[in-house]
């Protein structure tokens, strides 16, 4: 019994991926979208990576993971957040 | 075994044989108790064996072993080393004594070993003369008990993920930082020495994936210290990320390589000057280290600087000025999740200190002097050199002096404004660093140095 790791590890990444871009497109809050589109960033350079394509695969987390932060910025900057707002809800 | 100690692939690799064959010993046993009883030759457990001693689930094993030696490696020693040397130090620079909790001022021992006529002598010193060294451990056990609290109003999942993020990424950096000619956990063999074509490129990746975990820990938190904290530390962490990976390129231009192993090969050569049509210039008795380049001495101080706000050190570190916000974005983490997030700022020194050891300052080469050969225990027959100072060493020593600089800088200087942190990162070192990518342009087009 062999069992192909790379495709193993090919099939695990992907399922992340998709999952973690459904969640960019689906979560409530702005923030949690830049974070899975985080995760969806660093696991296409885990695919590069067993594309053998390496220099691609650091690249892609220097910029685009890399850039994420600017747009987690964006996304406290320009959304409504409930920080220091005191908890109105009726105990 | 040119000069390096430790052969951390060989190592585990002999690690995890063994460990396995121990742990088929069992099975080996109940395969001849069958066989007594009357089972088939083979036995009814030879596959089992097989398969535990092979060679496919040996590599796995090894991998782990190798990963966890040098994590042990970095974290373990280097970090407890480095914290040790950080508050001994600035206690000197403040004219007192510091932490002084060490084997030699435990009140146990001095009980127990201090009446002893020889050995207890080290024991019977004052306290006030201890080392300090246990303070550190005795640190990192408190953290370890304390209860971990989550704030009711965080983002409660996103609290606890970015502390993982956090680690994770800082100890992404050890992966890709070589410590000697054998001690190196990513790269191939090629032509009987190790090469890593993209290894400055990884640390620069894992450096860049930091300040997602330092914002997301300073927003998740729903503090307004944190998500000061943390806003402050992704502008300052982002804009000198930018001077940090210019000025590795113009070291790039000039070097042509971007492999921690080879870039340390360049160095290790008496210092040699390419001066154009005048031919070549060999300074005695200094190595070839770029920060004696002409050239790239600008891109040494534009590095060293932006290693200091990397790893948010003193004159950079308004991401946790204590003095205005409480502890900047780690205000809210509580137990073994504050020690996570604050005690590896000390790691990310640790591998900022490693990165200009390598790109300017030799790396792992140093002179061996001698070596001692023993018996090689793997293959029998054969010897085992022994180096009196190993690469290790001398790695090690460079990574502590530029740490004991570190330190130096930060307790002698205060801290400095958010806007002159940004003045100086975006109006300064780019311009500089932009200004030496294009001097070293030159020389390389020029044939100079």
């Amino acid at each position: 019994m062999t069992v192909d790791f790379a495709l193993v590890a090919f099939v695990v990444l992907s399922a992340i991926e998709v999952g973690a871009a459904a969640m960019t497109v689906s979560a409530k809050k702005l923030v949690h979208n830049v974070f899975w589109l985080a995760i969806t960033l660093i696991t296409i350079a885990g695919i590069y990576i067993l594309f053998l394509a390496e220099f691609i695969a650091w690249i892609q987390i220097i910029v685009y993971a890399g850039a994420v932060p600017v747009l987690f910025l964006f996304g406290i900057m320009l959304t409504r957040r409930k920080i220091m707002e005191e908890p109105h809800e009726s105990e | 075994m040119s000069g390096a100690l430790i052969d951390l692939w060989g190592w585990s690799h002999a690690l995890a044989q063994f460990s396995l064959w121990l742990g088929s010993l069992p099975l080996e046993a109940g395969n001849w108790v069958a066989l007594q009883t009357g089972a088939a030759a083979p036995g009814p457990l030879t596959g089992l064996i097989g398969f535990i001693t092979g060679e496919g689930l040996t590599n796995f094993v090894a991998v782990i072993v190798a990963i966890n030696i040098l994590l042990l490696w970095a974290t373990l020693l280097h970090l407890l080393i480095v914290m040790w040397i950080e508050r001994k130090m600035y206690s000197r620079l403040q004219d007192r004594r510091g932490i002084m909790l060490g084997l030699g001022s435990s009140d146990f021992l001095r009980r127990i070993l201090g009446p002893i006529p020889l050995i207890g002598r080290p024991f019977r010193r004052p306290s006030h003369l201890g080392t300090g060294f246990l303070q550190t451990v005795a640190d990192g056990v408190k953290l370890f008990q304390k209860e971990v609290i989550t704030p009711t109003n965080a983002d409660k999942w996103m609290f606890h993920v970015a502390p993982v993020m956090i680690a994770s990424s800082t100890l992404f950096l050890f992966v890709a930082i070589p410590w000697s000619d054998g001690f190196w956990l990513m790269g191939s063999m090629d032509k009987g020495v190790p090469v890593n074509p993209w290894g400055i490129l990884v640390i620069l990746g894992a450096f860049s994936i930091a300040p997602l975990g330092i914002l997301i820990a300073g927003w998740a938190s729903n503090n307004k210290y944190t998500l000061l904290g943390g806003m402050r530390a992704a502008a300052q962490l982002m804009s000198y990320e930018i001077p940090l990976v210019l000025s590795i390129i113009a070291l790039v231009v000039l070097s042509g390589s971007l492999d921690p192993f080879e870039l340390v090969r360049q160095q290790s050569v008496p210092l040699t000057y390419a001066l154009g049509p005048f031919g070549r210039v060999t300074v005695p008795f200094l190595p070839n280290w770029y920060i004696f380049n002409p050239v790239l001495w600008i891109a040494f101080v534009v590095l060293f600087i932006t290693v200091i706000a990397e790893a948010e050190r003193i004159p950079f570190d308004i991401p946790e000025a204590e003095a205005e916000l409480v502890e900047g974005w780690t205000t809210e983490y509580s137990g073994m999740r504050f020690g996570l997030v604050f005690g590896f700022k000390w790691l990310r020194a640790i591998a900022g200190a490693a990165l200009i050891a390598i790109l300017f300052l030799g790396g792992w080469s140093g002179p061996v002097f001698a070596t001692v050969w023993a018996p090689n225990l793997a293959a029998p027959g054969t010897l085992y050199g022994i180096p009196l100072l190993p690469q290790e060493f001398w790695f090690t020593l460079k990574i502590y002096v530029i740490f004991v600089v570190f330190v130096w800088i930060g307790w002698s200087v205060p801290r400095i404004r958010i806007d002159q942190i940004l003045n100086l990162g975006w109006k300064q070192l780019i311009p500089l660093s932009i200004f030496n990518i294009l001097l070293a342009t030159l020389a390389r087009g020029f044939g100079w140095f």
